[in-house]
């Protein structure tokens, strides 16, 4: 049988050939780069454009430019005036007068007021509308209007940590009027904030593009046109700043970035920032006895395993807070020693017929290397004669296992805090009221408790360093390293890097 | 025209239709159990899993208290078959719930995702279609020759890699070394996006936006290559297969002997008889294909189903998980029907007296 290409199946080749080359040439896709537009290749998507809504850390660099928040960060994460000018909470704790400014517009051109603050951390969260905020803000039981820009929130508790949230997730200030006059689900449809760019298109988990607010009132966004593709993939993300498609990406894997960064044209960063990788502990099972818990953290080589995972730029930890931050120790260590581990170990009874045992729990692929980090735990582990069995579980079950008390001896956990006050880290993950710690040690829970209600600010970081300290000496926290966010962007394009990694469209720049 | 040589035995005209809307009726009747089967599977299974949608639709700084009140609100402490009895009566109002993570009303949710999903699946069976009947056909026309073991070769090599190693590979062929098709999305940044019935390829031509219809084109090109590809080898086999059982038919070679050119007896004869099998494959392989866009949709940002599902299941969103669940069940249920009543229309056999 012969294969014949006779007059017709040309014809048919030819008209299939015409139309794929139509489409590969009709529209060009690639988004020409100019000093106007950027491109952000960035890991996911805002839950809702409500921004009270759902505390999600990833979408806040992309809330931050829609919306204000009352107070912001500095790229060393000290607090600095924002919508709110002034700000100063009572020796108590239970009040705080502050100022707002008055030359702020909404993107609709409404003025702000003060009533949108009593609206937004007050009265929307009475309304019965299932906001996150409502959580950071239980304490707060009025905002006392004192003139058109002042005011006095009012705590039903001391709370010394509003100043910080005021910073944090879901505190953005919303347009009382346009909210009450569209409703929540329109509002969330069509937002409307004071952020230096205006949304003008979203699409689902795929887009969302920005455009300048020429009426800002803070300093003016020198890109016109942001757009921000929701790319999931770390691989897609590699790929898509490789091709051009976009100017700017990160959290792309360590050894992919490093690469990248000796492309013509890319340049490649790894910088750590305010998340936590570390073991949250039990006090109980195979971890009843201290010696085995201390012995599992002198164990661990840190330095080693920023090396094989993240390039040696997640930097050793042996205090549940990271450098730079308020809660942070300086000058203290908490030693690898293997020897001191079997030492440990002896000394408590343990040999190699009769071994420590214990399980370690571990997601895949929640942080970069998560499941590849905690393979290599168990191999140093075992090391020091440590029996230790390996079990991989889902972020999503690990609140479940933890409330019903069925998480194994240790858990590899990253805990992420932009804010870097310690009440957010070792508070946090130390107090037995929240959902985060397995630590149920009742002496350091009570020393966490009364750290959250005092106001004097010196004293609460002295606690917090203090109780610290306490739980990495009593192997009730492990400490392991500072999480790394890898960026890769175009060479000339600037951007100002932030302690807690966000990265905002508005502090962009082309050279 | 030929005269009919069945016309008592065979169903024809007006009452084939009348054949086909009664195995439609049947059909739907039949899907209402598999529904509601399949709903309670769904329901229980997700229940049992050790997930904590409470705590999970809380912000991080939430107490244990507050875990436990919002576990009560949503009936979770409740028993099994109340919390299942409270949801099928919700969802035959046509409520589906409201997501945990998203907090919005899940029908909403899916409705805004499910036409991308479609039109990514309709074309990329497209794809798989036009490379496995080709291939199917290239591989009989080429049999017994040293082609045919080329061919098998690739059809393995092709069945062998899954869907989202295309996906990646096809990525970084043409988007990254070649520069040549976009891989981020519906549409690239500056296009208008018209949205009438959600699917953009209608759309775009539906308001006459053609720049964006190209482009909408360009992105599809790739997932739906990555899809199609994967897809099309077992269509190709099962193609060529059914080509050589049909024509050891007798009336293959009494069509030789009418003197009747040999593509025209692969096309008119050959083809016709055996495409039955590929068909059923088909339909098969689209109710897969609707259901196995996840990671392809992901790769490529592709805001689809598959994207909102992944979403679901990071976040332990169980409304979202049970709504795209159904969805998919009736999208199966859907096609299955579609394809038995092709079946019915191409295959005379089914439809005697």
């Amino acid at each position: 049988m012969t294969f014949e290409i006779d007059r017709r199946n040309l014809l048919q080749m030819l008209g299939l050939a015409a139309v794929g080359g139509s489409v590969l040439s009709q529209a060009t896709f690639a988004f020409a780069q100019g000093s106007d537009n950027v491109t952000i290749g960035w890991p996911s998507d805002v839950p809702s454009w409500d921004p009270n809504l759902r505390f999600v850390p990833d979408a806040q660099p992309i809330f931050k430019l829609v919306f204000d928040q009352p107070l912001d960060q500095a790229p060393d994460l000290k607090l600095v005036p924002n919508l709110i000018t002034k700000w100063e909470l009572q020796p108590d704790g239970l009040s705080m007068p502050f100022e707002i400014r008055s030359d702020v517009k909404f993107h609709n051109g409404d003025p702000m007021t003060m009533e949108d603050f009593k609206y937004t951390f007050v009265e929307r969260i009475k309304s019965g509308l299932k906001l996150d905020i409502a959580n950071s803000w239980r304490t707060l039981t009025d905002i006392e209007i004192t003139s058109p820009t002042s005011g006095v929130m009012k705590f039903s508790a001391a709370t010394p940590t509003a100043p910080q949230w005021l910073a944090f997730l879901g505190s953005y200030l919303v347009p009382k009027k346009y909210v009450e006059s569209v409703g929540p689900e329109e509002f969330a449809k069509k937002p409307v904030g004071t952020g230096p760019y205006k949304l003008v298109d979203y699409q689902m988990n795929s887009r969302i593009v920005l455009e300048r607010n020429n009426d800002y009132f803070g300093a003016k966004p020198k890109i016109k046109r942001v757009t921000i593709d929701i790319i999931k993939d770390p691989s897609a993300r590699t790929a898509a700043i490789q091709s051009g498609q976009v100017d700017l990406t990160v959290n792309i894997p360590v050894r992919e970035a490093e690469r990248l960064g000796k492309t013509e044209g890319l340049t490649a960063e790894i910088n750590p920032f305010t998340r936590l990788i570390l073991l949250q502990m039990r006090n109980d099972m195979g971890f009843t006895d201290k010696a085995v818990r201390l012995a599992a953290h002198h164990a661990i080589d840190k330095a080693a395993l920023s090396k094989a995972f993240y390039g040696g730029a997640a930097v050793p930890l042996s205090i549940p807070a990271t450098p730079g931050t308020p809660g942070y120790i300086e000058d203290y260590k908490f030693s690898y020693d293997p020897e001191l581990s079997k030492k440990l170990l002896a000394d408590a009874g343990y040999t190699a017929e009769k071994p420590a045992t214990f399980t370690l729990a571990a997601t895949n692929g929640q942080f970069p290397s998560d499941f590849d980090i905690a393979r290599a735990l168990v191999q140093m582990w075992q090391k020091v004669g440590l029996k230790v069995e390996l079990q991989q579980i889902e972020y999503s079950k690990y609140f479940e296992l933890n409330r019903g008390g069925k998480l194994p001896e240790a858990t590899l956990y990253s805990f992420d805090n932009a804010t870097g006050d310690p009440e957010i880290f070792s508070g946090y993950l130390m107090n037995p009221k929240m959902p985060f710690g397995a630590w149920k040690g009742q002496e350091i829970g009570d020393k966490i408790l009364k750290l959250f209600v005092e106001p004097v600010y010196e004293k609460r970081i002295a606690g917090y360093k203090d109780v610290a300290k306490e739980a990495v000496e009593t192997g009730a926290n492990i400490p392991i390293l500072q999480s790394v966010q890898t960026l890769v962007r175009k060479k000339n394009l600037n951007y100002v890097k932030y302690g807690n990694a966000w990265v905002l469209g508005s502090t962009m720049s082309w050279s | 025209m030929r005269p009919d040589p069945f016309p008592d035995i065979v169903i024809r005209g007006k009452r084939m239709f009348a054949t086909i809307a009664k195995l439609l009726v049947k059909r739907v009747l039949t899907a209402i159990p598999i529904l509601l089967i399949v709903s309670a599977l769904l329901f229980c299974i997700l229940r049992i899993l050790p997930v904590d949608p409470a705590a999970m639709s809380l912000p991080p700084n939430a107490t244990v208290e507050e875990v436990e009140a919002m576990r009560t609100e949503m009936g979770l402490d409740r028993p099994l078959y109340e919390q299942y009895g409270i949801w099928l009566g919700k969802l035959l109002e046509g409520d589906v719930g409201r997501s945990i993570h998203f907090r919005q009303d899940v029908t909403s949710l899916i409705g805004s995702t499910l036409p991308a999903t479609i039109e990514l699946a309709v074309i990329a069976m497209v794809v798989a279609t036009i490379f496995g009947l080709a291939g199917g056909l290239f591989l009989f026309y080429v049999r017994g020759t040293r082609a045919e073991a080329v061919m098998d070769f690739f059809s393995i090599l092709l069945l062998s890699l899954p869907e989202f190693l295309w996906s990646l590979f096809l990525l970084l062929i043409f988007g990254v070394f070649f520069e040549v098709l976009p891989f981020t999305g519906r549409l690239s940044p500056g296009f208008e996006r018209p949205v009438v019935t959600g699917f953009l390829l209608i759309d775009s031509l539906v308001t006459g936006n053609i720049s964006t219809f190209f482009n909408a084109l360009q992105h599809m090109i790739l997932p739906c290559l990555a899809l199609g590809i994967a897809l099309s080898p077992s269509l190709m086999r099962v193609l060529r297969s059914s080509l050589l059982d049909a024509y050891q038919d007798d009336y293959i070679q009494q069509a030789r002997l009418r003197g009747l050119s040999e593509k025209r007896i692969l096309i008119r004869h050959g083809l016709k008889n055996a495409i039955l099998p590929t068909l059923s494959l088909m339909g098969v392989q689209f109710g897969f294909l609707f259901g196995g866009t996840l990671l392809v949709e992901i790769i490529y940002s592709y805001p689809g189903m598959g994207n909102l599902m992944v979403d679901a299941i990071r976040n332990a969103d169980l409304p979202i998980i049970q709504g795209a669940g159904l969805t998919y069940c009736i999208a199966v249920l859907v096609i299955s029907i579609v394809v038995d009543s092709l079946y019915l229309i191409l295959n005379p056999k089914l439809r005697v007296r």
